[in-house]
């Protein structure tokens, strides 16, 4: 299955434009995300909250100390689920890679609800077990490594055969192991309620949860993904002219794989550490990323970290904006705009 | 008589069969193994009742009040409903994986019961007034409308494709359906949940009729049909010379498989892999062509849902743990060890 949206490339002086379009975007998307609210605050308003801060201004208040955290957690959420998806999609070579669809969001979130519940079950039985605060600062680890392991599951299962990794089978894969990982943690919250009190928004995948101590806990973590992930970038489009040639240009396949997959998993656990599961943001940036400005990883990755944001933040405004005063997840408006993708990747492969 | 291999014909007068001894054995087997996991099922649960005390409710002689209404009205039309919701989907699947010819296809997979869940939620929100028994209809409506659209989406019900739009549309749906449950009123969200989990919790006797009709129509029309289906599996051209229309035939199983799993979301809320599971269990143990496929997948589907429904209902007691989430924890390993089996043609 080749690359299906196949719009040209935008020639090189209008991808310049283009390029300055993704960082005003970025820009836009953000100052609204900070105006929006209970109490709508103008564009002009946020922007003077940082260029001429007024303490005895209340909006600069509640720009600076409230609303902030949100959108710093948008957007690490959002570039490191774009760049997540980017990476996926070039190891596997696989159009439809992206931590939902293969399970990893699955994973992280069995793996943060599992440590949860055992931790007082654990202490129960007389087990030394990490105070709570430890506990949330190993939280993005916890989730990395439950990403970590769900994926070499689904790797391992889907690439079974003389076909190697096919959509199909690693899709299949990843919905069947998702499901167990899925079953397991309902399983485990019916058992024990205090815990789906504690976790009940971040479950759907969302922002408003999120606190200054959760963005500084996770921004370590976040950061050594992003950097890990762009220091690949060189040997990322080397994979992509396949297995032979990249060992004839003698790049190490497997270190390679495996690095860029740690930081998939990294950037996969910082992203669910702190919103919870949201999907499909790294289904659709990579390949709008691709078809509009280029193929070559150093500058896709940064390209899908910038759309990733702008497009979790919007997805987070309309998430609040549609329904106000009520607000839907986070991870619900993702899902009903990137499936649409997903269909039609699936509709037109083979 | 001996006929073809494994095979006895049995007359009585005018009527003739042909009967396999082996896959009436196995089948007589399933059955006692239903009825024994059934006597258990009613047997067990808060209160441990002696078998003696269940079967003479059962056979309607006197019995102790405590006892005849935790029996007829606590455990048994939620044994009822767990046999019928089993059956059906059992059956769907059979259906679907013939249709498809692909193992893997399970009417669960593909959006359906998601589509129905979204039909009757939206009958639940939207129109709150209206009579608890349309809202099955309202189920049936939604499954079929899905299976409509990723029919024509993937226009090939052979093509792998099928599955992958299948799977894309019932997480489209899913999140529709959290739209739903973020922005309605917050009780109408706890109804919405307990039932949407798959569990048998809320059974009762007035969901009873409903699904024992439609997996009455379900069964006699797939009845009549299983010779057409046993003909189109030799291919399109031989399946017209042997007298079937195969675009016919297609559309009534696939509508009758989809009607099946709205019916049975309906009652029970989505309950996953068992249509995937009982048809290859049933293949297993029974073989033979679609009638003893059909037979078989119906007999293990309704045994897999309530061996779940018990264990979920019993392992944690008192605390409940709803049968889609036992089926789902069970069956993953085996859909995954089915995926491999397949490992070459994906």
């Amino acid at each position: 299955m080749t690359l299906v949206l196949s719009a040209p490339r935008l020639a090189q002086p209008l991808r310049l434009a283009g390029l300055v379009g993704v960082v005003a975007l970025l820009f836009v998307v953000s100052l609204l995300h900070l105006g929006f609210g209970a109490r709508p605050i103008a564009p002009r308003v946020v922007l003077e909250a940082f260029l001429a801060f007024d303490p005895a201004s209340f909006d600069h208040r509640v720009v600076r100390d409230l609303r902030l955290p949100r959108l710093c957690a948008g957007l690490m959420v959002g570039a490191a689920l774009g760049v997540c998806g980017a990476l996926l999609q070039a190891v596997t070579r696989n159009p439809l890679g992206e931590p939902h669809v293969l399970g990893l969001n699955a994973g992280a979130t069995f793996a943060v609800v599992t440590t949860l519940t055992l931790g007082p079950w654990l202490g129960r039985a007389g087990v030394p077990v990490p105070a709570p605060a430890t506990l949330l600062a190993a939280r993005p680890l916890v989730a990395a490594l439950g990403a970590g392991v769900m994926f070499a599951a689904v790797m391992t299962i889907g690439a079974a055969g003389r076909l190697g990794a096919t959509p199909l089978k690693m899709t299949l894969c990843g919905v069947a192991l998702s499901g167990f990982a899925a079953a397991l943690t309902s399983a485990q919250l019916i058992l024990d309620d205090q815990t789906l009190a504690t976790l009940r928004l971040w479950l759907a995948g969302d922002l408003s949860g999120v606190s200054r101590t959760a963005v500084w806990g996770v921004l370590p973590w976040f950061a050594a993904g992003l950097g890990l992930a762009f220091a690949l970038s060189g040997r990322l489009n080397v994979l992509g002219l396949g297995d032979d040639v990249a060992r004839g240009l003698g790049v190490n396949l497997t270190r390679t794989r495996g690095a860029a997959l740690v930081a998939a998993g990294v950037l996969c656990g910082a992203a669910v550490s702190l919103a919870g599961p949201v999907g499909f943001v790294g289904l659709l940036v990579p390949h709008v990323a691709r078809t509009l400005f280029s193929r070559d990883h150093r500058l896709l990755l940064p390209l899908c970290a910038m759309l990733g944001a702008s497009l979790l933040l919007a997805a987070d405004l309309a998430a609040r904006a549609l329904a106000a005063p009520r607000e839907f997840a986070t991870g619900v408006v993702t899902a009903l705009i990137g499936v649409p993708v997903f269909l039609l990747l699936a509709a037109r492969s083979r | 008589m001996v006929g073809l291999a494994g095979y006895r014909h049995v007359r009585l007068g005018p009527l003739a069969v042909r009967v396999r001894p082996r896959a009436v054995s196995v089948g007589l087997g399933l059955l006692l193994l239903l009825l024994a996991t059934a006597a258990f099922a009613l047997a067990r649960g808060s209160l441990v009742l002696p078998t003696r005390e269940v079967i003479a409710v059962l056979l309607g002689q006197d019995a102790p009040k405590a006892v005849l209404h935790i029996v007829a009205d606590v455990r048994l039309p939620r044994v009822l409903l767990a046999l019928l919701a089993g059956g059906m989907l059992g059956l769907a699947g059979a259906t679907m994986q013939s249709l498809t010819r692909n193992g893997l296809a399970d009417p669960g997979l593909i959006g359906v019961k998601e589509g129905a869940s979204i039909g009757v939620l939206a009958v639940l929100f939207f129109a709150p007034d209206v009579d608890p028994a349309w809202r099955p209809l309202a189920g049936l409506a939604g499954g079929l409308v899905t299976a409509l659209i990723v029919c024509a989406l993937a226009r090939d019900l052979s093509g792998l494709r099928f599955v992958l739009l299948g799977i894309g549309m019932s997480w489209l749906l899913s999140a529709g359906l959290l739209v739903f449950l973020t922005t309605a009123d917050v009780n109408d969200v706890e109804t919405a949940l307990v039932w949407l989990a798959g569990s048998l919790h809320g059974a009762a006797w007035p969901t009873l009729p409903g699904a024992a009709l439609w997996e009455g129509v379900g069964l006699v029309v797939l009845a009549a049909t299983a010779r057409g289906a046993d003909a189109s599996l030799l291919g399109r051209g031989a399946a017209i010379g042997l007298g079937v229309r195969p675009g016919m035939l297609d559309t009534v199983r696939l509508a009758v498989a989809v009607l099946m799993t709205a019916a049975a979301v309906s009652a029970v809320g989505s309950l996953g892999f068992v249509g995937l599971m009982a048809p290859h269990a049933a293949r297993l143990l029974l073989g033979g062509g679609q009638a003893g496929l059909l037979a078989g997948s119906a007999l293990v589907g309704a045994l897999m849902v309530l061996a779940a429904d018990t264990l979920g209902r019993l392992a944690f007691a008192p605390l409940q743990i709803p049968a889609g989430i036992v089926m789902a924890v069970c069956g993953v390993p085996v859909f995954l060890f089915m995926l491999w089996l397949r490992r070459d043609r994906l």
